[in-house]
């Protein structure tokens, strides 16, 4: 757990690749630097998805949690 | 006494819907499409437009002329929809109520998202882009080609991939393609984002020297210095650029406030229904599901809305459900497709092998589309 406060928030669950990804890369379009972007997603490919995502564009992996199958990525947008 | 049925948008979804429900019930609605438009386009078509396989009057057809006897057809914008007092508004002062509501109003492009986008890009999204997209190749002498995806998000998830590999071939054909070097690009992961055909997909391009670029989010364009820049920092040069365009909903659905913040509407994923309103439906691109936006997701939504609208009206209580399922051919070149097909079950779609067969079917569903498909039957 983290106590970070989300400031953009992504519901994917239930939504398979490239779903989550994409609603991430959206909200990432529309945000500044210094927003938190809390993004939750079922689809398992979505935990390497995230971290391959966050080593190509360079911004923090805050945390990736897993808990009842819904993973939980936290992103501090740091790179724009 | 019959039920008021209106339906607005007669693309795929909305004309299939239509002549279903009229199917189903005849006699016992009142069905009415409004479009603003009377020419009715088989959009996969504009991919064969592209490459000059096709023109416009093998892709299009009257719009009254695909409607079944006893549904009404009117020509006309609509400026307003208001699902609480079930009531709709048209450009020409006329207003229309009903009992069913279904909004099959598609998706439009918004080139605006990305600076420069408008003045560099060429791609196939309309039949007038498309003609001139073949003009482009037709002229191309080879040089730096850039295709890809552009914005998200964007009708027909693999036509990216096709327009890449046919203009691979139509090169060929021409005799520039040893002068050309040709980029895919793709903010994803992977060229092409499900796992399972993936691979398939980038043995293809490299086999035919086609180099992927992931995680390259289209920022900016600059017309002048023929640049394309990332939000990920990196750029390319082209000497031609083709690329998806952002999309949105339609601005009637901005307008009356029901969709999302990009114009997407939300329904329920099974029955279609718009969230909080059981008597007005969307289906196709108009929907914020995260379905493929493609004709023939639009086909099996449509169906589900008509059957159980149908079953409401004759008083029985059975109900089908949507369950995601989309099927589609992807066009290679070469004389070969392949196919993907997709449903909320899925944890990763299926494809199949490339064949010749696949092919012969893309081309056959772009003629029984508008016998079968568009007449509700299947």
């Amino acid at each position: 757990m983290t106590d970070v406060e989300p400031t953009i928030s992504i519901d994917a669950r239930g939504i398979s690749c490239p779903g989550p990804l994409t609603n991430l890369i959206k909200a990432y379009r529309k945000a500044k630097n210094g927003d938190v972007i809390e993004v939750l997603a079922t689809d398992p490919g979505f935990k390497s998805d995230v971290k391959a995502w966050i080593e190509r564009t360079g911004n923090e992996l805050i945390s990736v949690t897993e808990e009842g199958g819904v993973i939980r990525a936290l992103i501090r947008v740091t790179a724009k | 006494m019959s039920k008021k049925v209106l339906v607005i948008g007669g693309g795929d979804g909305g004309t299939i819907f239509a002549n279903r429900l009229m199917r189903k019930v005849p006699g016992e609605v009142e069905v009415e499409v409004i479009d603003k438009s009377d020419l009715h386009w088989y959009q996969p078509g504009f991919l064969f437009v592209a490459v000059g396989e096709a023109d416009k009057e093998d892709i299009t057809k009257q719009r009254r002329r695909l409607y079944r006897e006893g549904i009404r057809f009117t020509q006309a914008e609509v400026t307003e929809i208001d699902l609480d007092d079930r009531r709709v508004k048209l450009a020409n002062g006329e207003d229309r109520v009903y009992d069913y509501l279904v909004i099959a109003t598609g998706s439009t492009l918004y080139y605006d998202e990305i600076p420069g986008f408008r003045e560099a890009v060429n791609h196939m999204w309309t039949f007038d882009d498309a003609k001139k997209l073949f003009e482009e190749l037709m002229r191309f002498k080879g040089g730096r080609l850039v295709v890809g995806v552009g914005g998200l998000t964007y009708k027909c998830p693999v036509a990216p991939l096709e327009i890449a590999f046919l203009a691979d071939e139509f090169l060929r054909v021409r005799g520039v393609r040893e002068e050309t070097e040709i980029k895919y690009i793709s903010p994803l992961e992977r060229p092409y984002p499900p796992r399972l055909l993936s691979k398939v997909m980038v043995e293809n391009m490299e086999e035919r020297g086609i180099e992927p670029v992931t995680y390259f989010t289209v920022d900016e364009i600059d017309p002048e210095r023929r640049e394309v820049r990332s939000m990920e920092g990196d750029s390319l040069k082209y000497d031609l650029l083709i690329l998806t365009p952002p999309h949105r909903g339609a601005d009637v659905i901005i307008r009356s406030g029901i969709g999302d913040d990009e114009g997407w509407i939300p329904v329920d994923k099974y029955f279609l229904n718009i969230k909080g309103y059981d008597d007005a439906f969307s289906v196709g691109d108009a929907t914020a599901l995260p379905t493929p936006k493609t004709g023939v997701v639009a086909h099996f939504q449509a169906s589900t809305v008509a059957d159980n609208i149908a079953y409401e009206i004759k008083g029985e209580s059975k109900r089908v459900m949507f369950d995601g399922q989309s099927f589609c051919l992807i066009e290679m070149g070469r004389g070969v497709a392949s196919a993907q097909v997709s449903s909320y079950f899925y944890k990763d779609a299926p494809g199949l092998i490339p064949s010749r067969v696949l092919h012969l079917a893309k081309l056959a569903m772009n003629r029984i589309y508008w016998t079968c498909i568009l007449s509700g039957n299947i």
